[in-house]
This record gives C-alpha cells, structure tokens and sequence, in this order.
C-alpha cells in the first residue's frame, strides 16, 4: 500500500484538528493494527512525560472525596474520559532542604528528580524518564525522544543531569523528520541487529547456570528444591534474553514522500492547540512502532508563557498580576488557563488511548507522567503540587484513584512510577525527599 | 607455542589460587543454605569492593518465622523476579567494581596488553575475590570457567577489563554468593558439623552482619575454627570490635519486628504529627537504646524492661512532650516520670508499630510483646468471628478496655485475648502514635492488667513483670540461638541453648556473655546429618 | 488613658483571682511559640459579598478600592505623561506597545518594557526612579480613610491621624496602615498577595521567628514576666494537615534580631514594656531583603490560649526608608510596580507624608513611622543553644543580598543628599539584562532599546551575571 505521509499533516494546515486517519497506522503495522502483540512477544511498556507551567488552581481542582469514584471537579473536567485510566495526587509536598526555593524551578527539579535543586535552571540528577530509559530502551531505535508544542527545544525536562538536558523537537516537522525521516527503522528489514549487550549478557548467565552441577550432589531434599527453583529463575533469565536476540516480527511498507508543510509553533493557545494533537500523534505512532519506548512532550517553559492572541497579559503575569476574586477566593482568568492546560493533556492522552494495540490500547502499554513547576503559581507556593499519572502500564499500574497526599514528598510518585515500569529500584530522590514508600496500593 | 605456555601458566596461577584442598571440598555435605538478607548483601559488598560501590535494586522479601525474619532465609528460595533483580545488581556491581576509577583499588595485578586476554590476571582476580564472594575458595572448575567466560569476552569486546566484568558478574549472581552454604563433615559418632570456612561465616554474620574478612578467613583456612582456642581467639576478636554494634541492630531490628515500620500509616487527620520522619527516628532511638543498654554499658538485659532512660532526636521531643536541647543529633533522655513510661515496651516503636491507623489496640500490642519477648505467639482469631460490636466506638462501651472486656466473658474469644489482652490494656496510657494520655473520648482509662496469674497496674507494672518473667531472658536467648542458625525459635527448646542459658543467667543477663557462651558451646556448630529425611520438608518460596 | 487602661487590668485581675476557689500556685513557668504567621496589622473594610470581577472592591477603608497602577496601558500612559522630556512618540509606543504579539514571550516583553519605562520616571532622562524616588512627582497614594486601626498607642497621645481599636482604645499609631492600608497587594480580607507569599516562604523555611514567655507565678497571669523573641536556626515543621507542628523544639540565638522585655500577663493576655529598640526578624519572601524589623518604641500584645497557641500584634516606629526599600527592592521597583500594581513613588511619598517618629533632631524630620504586625503563633519549646548554632548560609543567595544591600545603601545615600544615585550591578533593577532578553522577536524591539534609559555597568557581563 502505497503511502503518502505528506497526508499526515495537511490535513491539520488546512485548521482542522489533527486526527490522523487509521489506514496510515496499519502501513506501519500488521493489517490488524495489531504491533507488537503480532510476534508473541511481550508489548514493552513505555513511558511518557508531560510538563505544564504553573499548576492548577486547588479549590477548582482538588476532589473532595479520596480513593476511587471521586468526583469529577471542574479543572478535572477535560481529563474525563481518561478517568479510569488515570490517578491524580493532591496533597504532596516538595522539601526544599537547604536550597532556597527557585521560582519556578524548584518544583520541577523536585518532580522530575526527587531531589530539590541546589541550582536554578539545572537538576541534581538524571531525570526520571532517563532512568526508566536506561532500562526500558534497550532494543528500540531512540533511547528517548522529547517535544515542545510551544516551540523552543529548551522546553525539555529530560536530562542527563545538570544542564545536559535533551533537546526538544521544536515542531511537528521537525519531529517527524526525527522518528520517520532518514533512518526510519523498519523492523521487518533483513540486516537488523539486536543489541549486542544481551548477546554478552547470555554467556553470563550459561555460566551461573554450569554451577548447577557441582552444588547440588550433596543436598537435602527441600534444600534440593529451594535450588531447584533458583536455577528456574536462572532459565527464566535465560529465555527472556533469548526473545530479545528475535527479530520483531512486523510487516511494514512505505513510501518515502515529500516534506510537509511548515507551521507557527509558539505559546498561542490556538497554535498549541493544533500543534499539540499532531505531536502528540507522531509520539504514539513513535512508540506504536517501537521507534522509542519513552516521549517526553512539554506545552511550556516553567512560568509557561501560554497566552490567548489579543491578551497581553498572558498566563504566567495573570498568576501574578490577576487579584483573587474576592467571592470565588480564586483568580478567574488564570483558572481558565489551568482548564487550557488540562484540555491539552487530555488531547495528548487521547492520541495514546487511540492506538489499539494488543488487548487495550498504547496508553494501557505506557505510563504517562503529568507534572508541573508550582502548586499556587501567584506566590510561588509548592504546599500541593498536583500531579497527575495515566496510563495502566501493561497491567501494573491501578488506575482510577485520587490520592491525598498528606504531606507526602512528591517523590513518593516518582518511585511508583518507576516500580510500576518494572525497575529494579528501592529508593529514589535525595534529602528529605527520599523515599523508600512507593503506592503500594497502586502497584498492581 | 605463546597458547601453550600460557595454558601452562594458567594451570599453575589455578592451582595456587586454590591452594590446598579445603575439608569442603572432600566430604562436604550441604546441611544448609540461607538466603542473604538485603542488609547481609549491602554489607558485604561493601566489606569485599568498598564503600563507594552503589547497590540499587529490589531484594526478595523475607518471612518472619519463629519470630525472625532470619529464619525463612533458610527456606526461601529466589524467584525469576528477584533472580533478575539480583542479576542487574550483580552487572551493575561488576560494572563499578571493574571502572577505571576503581581499578587501581580493586584489581591487584594488570594485563599483559589491555586489550587482550590475561589469563593470569584473570585467575588472580577471580580466586581472590572468589574466595571473598563465595566465603571459600574457588574449587578448580568454577575458576577455570570464569577465566575462560573472561577471555572470550575480552576477545568479544576488546578490552581486558570487559572481560573481567563479566566474569565477576557470573559469580555475584551464583548461587554461592547469594545463598550462604553451609558445608559439614563428619564430626564424632553420628554427628555432622560445620566445616572451617561454614564456621567462618556462620560466625561474621552473627557477629558483624556482613561476610569473613581477610583475618577470619585465614584463621579458616588454618582451621583454628576447629580448636576451642582459636576459636575463642576469633570470637574475642570479633565481639572486641565496634562492629559487633552493626552484627546486633541487625539482631535487635529483627527481633523486635522494627521492618514493621515500612507498613505503619497513621490517620493524618486525627494524629497529623506522624510522619515518616518520625518513624525512621522511633526505629533508631530503640536500636540505639538497646545496644547501649546490651554492648555498651553491658547491663542486664532485663533491665531493657524498667529502664527510664532513651535517646532522642527533635521529632521524638515532640511526641515525649519535651524540649530538644540540640547538643547532637540524638541525646539521651529520661522518660518524663508523669508520663508512667518504662523501658523499650514504651518506646514509641513499640506502641505505634502494633496499633491502628486511627486508635491504639491493646490485642495487637498484646500479641506483638508475647511475640516478641515472651515467646509465646497468640493463634488467629476464628474465622466467624463478627467485629461489630467491639469497633463500635459510638456505643455504650466507651474505652477499648471496656469494648475487649466483651471478650473476655465469650469462651471461644477468652482463651487468646486473656493470654494476650492484658499487656496491651496496661498500655492504654499511650495513644496510637506512643503520646501520653489519661483519659480516652472523656473517660479516664484503666490500666490495670492480670496476666498469668499476676497482677500489675499501668505500663510500670508491665515493665516489672517482664523484667521478672524468666520466660524474658530466655525468649532472648532462644532467639539468639535461632538468628545465628537460622532455625524457627519455636522449635528451639531452653534446653538445645542450655550450657549457653546458664552462662547468660550466671553473668547477670549479659548479652556479651551469652553471645561468648553461645558460640563456643559444641552445639553451636552442630548440625543435622544429612540426607535424613526427619525434618518435614518445608518449602516454601514466594 | 493609659492609667485607666492599667487600672482596668488590674481589677479584672482581682476579681478573677476572687473567682478561683485556690490560687494557683507559685512556681517558674516557661511558654513557647513558633510564628506562623506574619503580616502588616491592615484591617480590610471593603463589603462582604461585593464583588467586580478583577478588582479588590471599595470599603470603608479605601473609598476608591485598592489603588492599581500599571495594569494597562492607560495607566501606564498617565504614569509617562509626568515626565517632560518624554517625546509623545515614546509615550504612545511604551503605552501601547505596538507588534507585542510577534515577540517570542509577549506577556515578558510587555513586562519588561513597563518594568524599564517606569524605573525612569525623574524629572530629567537617566535618574533611576526607585533609587531616586524624589526625583519623581508624586503620583499620590489614596489613604486610608476609616477610624478604626489595630495596633499600640506609641507616643502616649491622641493624634489626629491616629485610629481607635476595635477595642474603643483611642490613639493607636498605625501611620503604615494608613498610609499604605489601600496597597493592592498588601491589602485583602486574608487572601493580600503579599501577605500570602511572605507567609508561605516564612514557612517554608526562608527563615523562622519564635517567642518565649517566662515567669515565676502564673502563666496566665503574672505582673513580673519576660518575653523574648529572636530568630530561630531550626526551620518550621509543618504536620500532615499542612498546620505548623506543635510541641517542637526550636533553638532561640540571640543575634541581632534578638530582644528580651519585660511583661505583664494578665488572664493570658501577655503585654511587654516599651523598648527603646525591639530587634526581632522582619517579613520577606527573599532572602536578600530578610533581616531585623527594629522597631523603635517597640511593643508586644499576644493573648494565649487553651491550647497553649497565641496571636497577638507586634509594633513600633520603623525607618521608613527601610521599609520602602525592603518592599520595592525584593526584585527589583519595576517588577513590584508591574506583577504587584504598586507604584513606588507613591509608597514613598505616602511613607513620608505619614511619617510620624524617629525624629531627626539635626534635619528635623520624621525619620520613622509607626507600624504594627499581626502574628500567629504554634506552642513550641524555645530552648536555647549551648553549642554555637550554625545558621546555614547559600553562597549564591548571599551574592544577591550584598547586592540588594548595595542597592538600598544607594537609595539612602541619594534620599538623604538629593543627589541623584546610579544603579549598582547585581540585581534586575531596571530590568537589565531581563527586558534585553525578553523582546526578541518584537519588530518594534530596537525602539524600545534605543529609546529607553537603562542601568550603565562598565562591565556587561557582570550584568549579565546579575539576574
């Protein structure tokens, strides 16, 4: 089948939303639209990042009750049909230690590390989806892929550590370019390689597995048996590396076509609203396709400089500027752009769940990690910095929960996060904010 | 003719590192194997490769049976999960271990040529730290196969060290370094006991929580474990050294169920000062009391029971109700005398591990200290049994004393809470988050308690009656016994620990004098012949 | 006044005393309290359930609601039209700010060309406005208008300007609130900006205030107390409900910010004696403009509890050119001026107008005006140190406080001479390099860089280093 990817994004420079038409996905895929479920292997879970600046407004968005079958509250709204997908957190807390708190900063640091800066603009550490993607990546084409709707590739939380952060594709073009221009993995091409590592990883494991012999002449039964169950596990080890040397078995054609069209990408709330969706669309299609297994997508800097055409002020000075209206206790026109922010992530979340892939969909297979700069953006404030997770990460990941935090470091998501991922981790972040206590009760 | 000679060479290297043939290896029965507890394997690696080797990774968790966690490492095994878990761990270590930074430290001896096969140098470094790992010597064929594993992946990768990495990897992730086998030869009619290198480990583990070092493993190799006097050398040796503090926190924590804490979560809304914080403090301030109480003043054991005496940091002032004076950290304090507090029973480890998220519960207090200090667990409730009527908070039946005294008039309930109720009803004094209290939803609370036949009034009373129970010191002793051999306290009787037991009581219930006696008791190293089929086969993996 | 005030405290002393069935006993007492909240003592008159959507309503306080500077380009226009020397080109292209939309971050570039525009507003181009506040006409400040004001009597006398407490007590010196009671971000019914802020960070741990009260017969009451307050090492901590934490430990060090006083306790209302110099921390949000509040004639009213909380005011005469620059220096005056809808000038004027003590025998003038503080504070134990705390300082937030501190020292040097001062590196003031930063893409850009005054360093990278 012949295909025509300038198809992809005409349609969206014509003002029309971006809904990408399933036909193009099954050129990539199985006709069943099925991907990697096709070749029996595991679908790997992935794991997605979505940043937006200053926060929510508590009242509006804070559900009253905990647990499952909270109330849908206003701010919440957009995110409706993902609610059983999804658990929102209320209620955590970002430690500062000994570090001032950096506005706009500190919350970010401390959510995407665990560990509060000790400089602004810089992290501690590696962030969280690079340490999923040192484990998870392993066997696709990118490590990791980042995006910004609003346009600048410094818009990216994904970083090594320090200021080495990776740099954001700054629109849909250029991320096209990246995931299917030149070097667009097929996977069904003949000279495919797996990784060599797992290959090295395997004569370890055959040589853990020659002990056998020699130990278990002499043993009791039940100590014969406890063995017996450790060479199992050996074995295991030994066949799930024999399923990464396989080839992926995937049926794909296509046509290489024309560049597509340019587009203004920057902090207008109507470009981001078409640019957002198709961005959101090639990351899916990314994923689907075992481009990457972990996209990282920002709509704004810390401070986001979102506005609506016409208004001068902008979100980011409305936070500041805006007065509390004295009925409401709350700032209405900043209100409405958190509901913005949320409509956005909702159109990212819904390009994941669009995806059928095996039994469920791409977001069932992935995590998505919602988090943001501040909890009360006029004043800086961290008391409650929301964050919001979706996605059942194949089956691992309780979904449908609000989550009080009590004072809990925001840390503590973090490391449910990663557990859920399949990380081998018992503590994450640093100075108050390490933990050892993931959500158990989420961790299926 | 180079392959020749190197093979040669090899077969030398191989034959010195092994050294003499160890009794192990020339009638050694496997009597047992016990799994690493995660703060074993820390210690350890930390002891074999330094301190600034990192180790990240989910380890199996244990079972506490007979009261210890110890005791499932005898009988759990490792499942494909942890399996991968420990393999990663086990990369990841190697990886560090064979770093550039850390060469210099680690790797004794260097590579003809860098990137080729160092056959030589391999078996060097896979013999010491074989040894090290496996706490005994590499028998030939386990050294041939790393160094083998080694220089086909130097030849794969190009680089000496690569190779090194992955051979020291293939015996992080053995089962011989992840489980502690231990080895008996015949030792006298019908008896089987622990060989040299199996005493060796037995006896750091104990003591230091963490693998032989270099001096104990000598005195292995020389069997002066074997002979009453160089075997009180190394116990002395080994009991004289600060590190005997990290040997008995490890101990202590399991004993007195102090993991419990990674469970506990109070109701923010009607106890908001309970943190995390303050739990990781409460768990500290029982270790540090306790070992001060048993090491370092070397006091009577029981006396852990009447003690006034705790340490503190800023957030436990806040729940004793007492200024923090900021000299360090932790300072020592005496409980406040209004409060009615005695000894580690009313610490608030103790009172808040066994409680519930929103109010005290005298039956799981009750249950844990018979648990733990007496011995004598308390069987599950029936499976009938209707919960209504004693949760009603909002009913006649004011206090929690008053709602469990229902119990106590129902037979089938009677047998198990009087034998567990009262210690936690003369604890009544102190909410669920170990604060002082006197009276409960307006009422002033009872804390008078008959247990066993004697009576006693309020948290001191408690203290005095464990402090007097003979059943306490031997609980201890019992425990002790099974923690360092792995076995389920409750099948332990007095009198497998008696030489050990009379030593203890002779001393004054001295910790260290029980710990000497112990050791050097014949029994200590005894062990069940094998292959006889009398212990009924538990198995028992997660 | 004051007599029938000490006479009223007496005989309600007896008679509760009469009203015990025993008295209690004698014996050494000691309370402690953690601050948890810190603010100007403003009383909000504005109407309950009035409400106009962007604006903080008109009340009896403040007839014309709180006054709003620098929201619009209106505003901004009438704020340029002051300055002969501006072109009518300047001040239609800063007012309207014409391609704002094609500027990469229009909201920052809009930001910062106010910011810019508004800190040279003196009667000639190139005098900095906020260090020079006098070199500027005075826009005026609305005053205050109701009666009613919380706070002490600090002069002994019934002044003109003076409120009357709720109480009916007659002659409290509050000038501050008067003169800055109609301040949109100081002013709200609990919810004032700044008032927010400033308690979240103090919270947070920007820096922690703690009181202790001692005597030796009866906490609640006692003719021969002692209450000292002072800066704290240990930061605030809070509980699960996100409340201060009762019953803990806090180290009091006797720094500068240190005072001990004498009191009076009388059924659990603690009042100190009148200090000369009461030192005690100040409200701030930054680090750089933290620091000792020195009240002169200073005071203390707190009334305890059952549960052992207290609250009460804390007041005195404070330099006025202190707390001018504390408020318009945290980031920078443009910034205050903009993000806030404050305009320094006008603080600055209204603080002269309304200063009311301190006088300067030599000048003749007011150098302070009286104020006072609301506080809200946790039962804690004040303990104090017998190891020197170490007191945590951030190396980089020191850079920018020597700053700050170089620019106020600036600001005092030009307000006490009358000679016009220059902006010294190290802070946003000016709002250099920020506006440089913010207006790309704007085609208009170059205009606004060419035309408007900015700081001059010698070393641009130094101001480049300053943000």
């Amino acid at each position: 089948m012949k295909l025509d990817r300038r198809f992809l994004l005409r349609g969206t420079c014509q003002g029309a939303a971006a809904v990408m038409a399933l036909p193009f996905l099954d050129c990539f895929l199985d006709g069943k639209g099925q991907a990697l479920a096709a070749t029996g292997k595991r679908i790997p879970t992935r794991f997605n990042t979505f940043f937006y600046g200053l926060g929510l407004t508590k009242s509006l968005w804070v559900p009253k009750t905990a647990g499952l079958n909270y109330e849908t509250t206003i701010q919440l709204k957009p995110l409706e049909p993902f609610k059983k997908k999804m658990n929102v957190f209320s209620g955590l807390r970002v430690m500062v230690d000994d570090n001032p708190n950096f506005q706009h900063w500190s919350g970010v640091g401390a959510s995407a590390t665990g560990i509060s800066p000790s400089k602004t603009g810089l992290f501690d550490s590696k962030t969280i989806d690079q340490t999923v993607a040192d484990v998870v990546s392993r066997g696709s084409r990118f490590k990791s892929v980042a995006a910004a709707c609003a346009g600048d590739p410094k818009q990216s939380y994904s970083s090594l550590g320090g200021a080495n952060n990776l740099p954001a594709e700054a629109s849909p073009l250029s991320l096209y370019t990246r995931l299917f221009g030149p070097g667009f993995q097929d996977p069904s091409r003949t000279d495919w390689k797996p990784d060599p590592q797992i290959m090295l990883q395997q004569s370890v494991l055959s040589v853990v597995a020659e002990d056998r012999n020699r130990v278990t002449q002499h043993l009791g039964p039940s100590d014969k048996a406890r063995l017996d169950q450790y060479f199992t596990s050996v074995r295991e080890a030994e066949q799930q590396i024999a399923a990464e040397l396989k080839r992926p078995d995937i049926e794909a054609k296509v046509d290489i076509p024309t560049a597509p069209d340019e587009m203004v990408v920057n902090s207008a709330l109507p470009n981001m609203r078409k640019v957002l969706p198709l961005m959101a669309r090639l990351g899916a299609l990314a994923m689907a396709t075992d481009q990457t297994r972990v996209f990282n997508l920002s709509i704004s800097e810390p401070g986001s400089q979102m506005f609506v055409p016409g208004d001068p002020l902008g979100y980011h000075q409305s936070t500041h500027e805006e007065p509390l209206d004295p009925i409401l206790a709350y700032q209405p026109r900043v209100a409405r752009y958190n509901v913005y922010s949320m409509e956005l992530f909702a159109a990212f979340l819904k390009e994941l769940d669009a995806v059928p892939e095996g039994d469920g969909t791409l977001l069932d297979h992935s995590l998505v990690y919602g988090f943001t700069d501040v909890a009360f953006a006029k004043i800086h404030a961290l008391d409650g910095i929301p964050v919001l997770i979706a996605g059942g990460a194949s089956g691992r990941m309780k979904t449908g929960h609000h989550i009080v935090g009590d004072g809990s470091p925001v840390s503590r998501v973090g490391l449910t996060l990663q557990k859920a991922m399949g990380l081998s981790v018992d503590s994450w972040g640093g100075g108050s904010m390490e933990t050892k206590s993931p959500y158990t009760e989420l961790l299926a | 003719m180079h392959n020749r000679i190197s093979v040669a060479i090899l077969a030398l290297v191989i034959l010195a590192c092994v050294g003499q043939v160890p009794a192990s290896a020339a009638g050694g029965e496997v009597v047992g194997m016990r799994r690493l507890t995660e703060q074993e394997y820390r210690n350890s690696i930390a002891d074999i490769f330094g301190k600034d080797i990192a180790v990240q990774g989910v380890f199996e968790p244990g079972k506490r049976i007979g009261g210890l966690i110890e005791a499932s490492g005898a009988i759990l095994s490792i499942t494909p999960v942890g399996f991968d878990s420990y393999s990663k761990m086990a990369d990841s270590v190697a990886v560090q271990a064979t770093s550039e930074k850390a060469r210099a430290r680690l790797i004794s001896c260097k590579p003809a040529s860098a990137g080729q096969p160092d056959d030589a140098c391999a078996a060097q470094t896979f013999s010491h730290y074989g040894l090290m790992l496996f706490r005994r010597p590499l028998t030939g064929d386990e050294l041939q196969s790393r160094v083998k594993l080694a220089a086909s992946m130097t030849k794969a990768s190009g680089d000496f060290y690569t190779g090194l990495r992955y051979g020291l990897a293939s015996l992080l992730q053995s089962s011989n370094f992840l489980f502690r086998v231990e080895l008996a030869v015949p030792g006298g009619a019908k008896e089987y006991t622990l060989d040299s290198y199996s005493r060796a480990a037995r006896l750091s583990y104990l003591f230091w929580n963490t693998t032989p070092d270099a001096e104990l493993l000598k005195a292995a190799q020389a069997n002066e474990l074997g002979t009453p006097a160089g075997l009180a050398t190394q116990v002395d040796r080994l009991m004289a050294s600060p590190r005997l503090d990290t040997g008995m926190r490890a101990f202590f924590s399991d004993m007195l169920q102090l993991d419990t804490f990674d469970n506990v979560s109070k109701d923010s809304l009607l106890y908001p000062k309970w943190s995390v914080q303050l739990a990781a403090a409460a768990r500290e301030e029982t270790l540090r009391t306790t070992i001060d109480l048993a090491l370092h003043d070397n006091a009577d054991i029981r006396e852990l029971m009447t003690t006034s005496k705790t340490y503190i940091n800023r957030n436990l002032a806040a729940i004793y109700g007492v200024p923090f004076n900021f000299d360090e950290d932790w300072v020592p304090l005496a409980f406040p005398p209004d409060q009615g507090r005695s000894g580690i029973v009313t610490q608030i480890s103790m009172l808040s591990m066994f409680s519930h998220p929103g109010r005290s519960s005298p039956t799981e207090r009750g249950v844990a200290l018979m648990d733990i200090f007496l011995c004598e667990p308390t069987p599950t409730p029936p499976n009938n049994v209707d919960f209504s009527i004693v949760n009603n908070t909002d009913g006649p039946l004011k206090t929690v004393r008053e709602r469990l005294m229902a119990h106590a008039t129902n037979p089938v309930c009677a047998s198990c809470h009087t034998h567990s109720d009262p210690i936690g009803l003369s604890l009544e004094g102190f909410d669920t988050i170990g604060r002082h209290r006197s009276t409960e939803n307006g009422q002033v609370i009872d804390v008078s308690a008959t247990l066993q036949g004697k009576s006693f009034v309020g948290a001191q009373g408690l203290g005095r009656f464990l402090h007097d129970n003979p059943k306490y010191p031997a609980c201890v002793a019992r425990k002790l016994y099974s923690y360092a051999k792995g076995v389920d306290s409750q099948d332990v009787e007095l009198q497998d620990v008696k030489a050990a037991y009379k030593a203890f009581g002779d001393s004054g219930y001295r910790m260290r004098n029980l710990l000497k006696a112990m050791t050097e008791s014949e029994d200590f190293f005894r062990a069940a012949p094998p292959a006889v089929a009398a212990k009924s086969t538990k198995l028992a993996s997660q | 006044m004051i007599l029938r005030k000490r006479l009223l405290a007496f005989s309600s002393a007896t008679a509760v005393m009469a009203c015990l069935s025993h008295p209690a006993a004698a014996a050494p007492w000691v309370r402690g309290f953690v601050v948890g909240t810190y603010e100007y003592a403003f009383r909000y008159g504005g109407r309950a359930g009035y409400s106009r959507p962007g604006e903080i309503e008109p009340g009896s306080d403040c007839i014309h609601g709180s006054t709003i500077h620098f929201s619009n380009g209106e505003q901004i226009r009438r704020a340029l039209k002051f300055q002969s020397w501006r072109s009518p080109e300047e001040i239609d292209m800063v007012s309207t700010l014409p391609t704002l939309e094609q500027a990469k971050t229009p909201d920052q570039a809009r930001f910062m060309i106010w910011d810019r525009a508004m800190s040279y507003r003196g009667w000639r181009r190139g005098i900095e406005t906020y260090i020079n506040p006098f070199a500027a006409l005075d826009p005026g400040q609305p005053q205050v208008v109701s009666r009613i004001g919380d706070g002490f009597n600090l002069d002994g006398k019934v002044g003109t300007n003076d409120f009357v407490s709720p109480d009916g007590e007659k002659g409290i010196d509050n000038a501050l609130y008067r003169a800055w009671g109609c301040d949109a971000p100081w002013r709200g019914n609990g919810n004032a900006t700044l008032d927010m802020r400033s308690n979240d960070k103090m919270q947070e741990g920007l820096y922690t205030m703690v009181i202790r009260i001692s005597g030796n017969q009866d906490p609640m009451n006692d003719k021969d107390a002692v209450l000292e307050i002072g800066y704290s090492p240990d930061k605030i901590i809070k509980d699960a409900r996100g409340n201060i934490a009762t019953d803990f430990s806090y180290r009091i060090v006797k720094t500068e910010q240190y005072t001990r006083m004498k009191a009076k306790v009388a059924n659990g209302v603690v009042e100190t004696e009148q200090v000369a110099e009461l030192h005690a921390p100040r409200i701030a949000w930054f680090y750089d403009h933290a620091g000792d509040a020195n009240f002169h004639q200073g005071r203390i009213r707190l009334s305890i509890d059952a549960d052992g909380n207290a609250k009460g005011l804390i007041g005195g005469y404070r330099n006025w050119r202190d707390i001018y620059a504390q408020n318009t220096f945290a980031q920078d005056g443009g910034q205050q001026g903009v993000r806030e809808h404050e305009d320094g000038v006008a603080l600055y004027y209204a603080l002269k107008r309304n200063a009311d003590g301190m006088r300067d025998a030599r000048t003749g003038q007011n150098m302070g005006i009286s104020t006072t503080y609301r506080i809200t504070a946790a039962a804690a134990y004040v303990v104090d140190a017998k190891k020197p705390a170490e007191i945590t300082i951030l190396t980089l937030e020191e850079k920018r406080r020597q700053a700050y501190l170089r620019i106020v020292a600036n600001m005092i040097k030009a307000t006490t001479t009358r000679i016009p001062q220059d902006v010294t590196p190290g802070t946003s003031e000016g709002a250099y390099p920020n506006m440089e930063r913010a207006i790309v893409g704007m085609p208009s850009a170059d205009y606004f860089l060419k035309t408007l005054d900015r700081p001059h360093f010698d070393d641009v990278q130094e101001a480049l280093a300053s943000k």
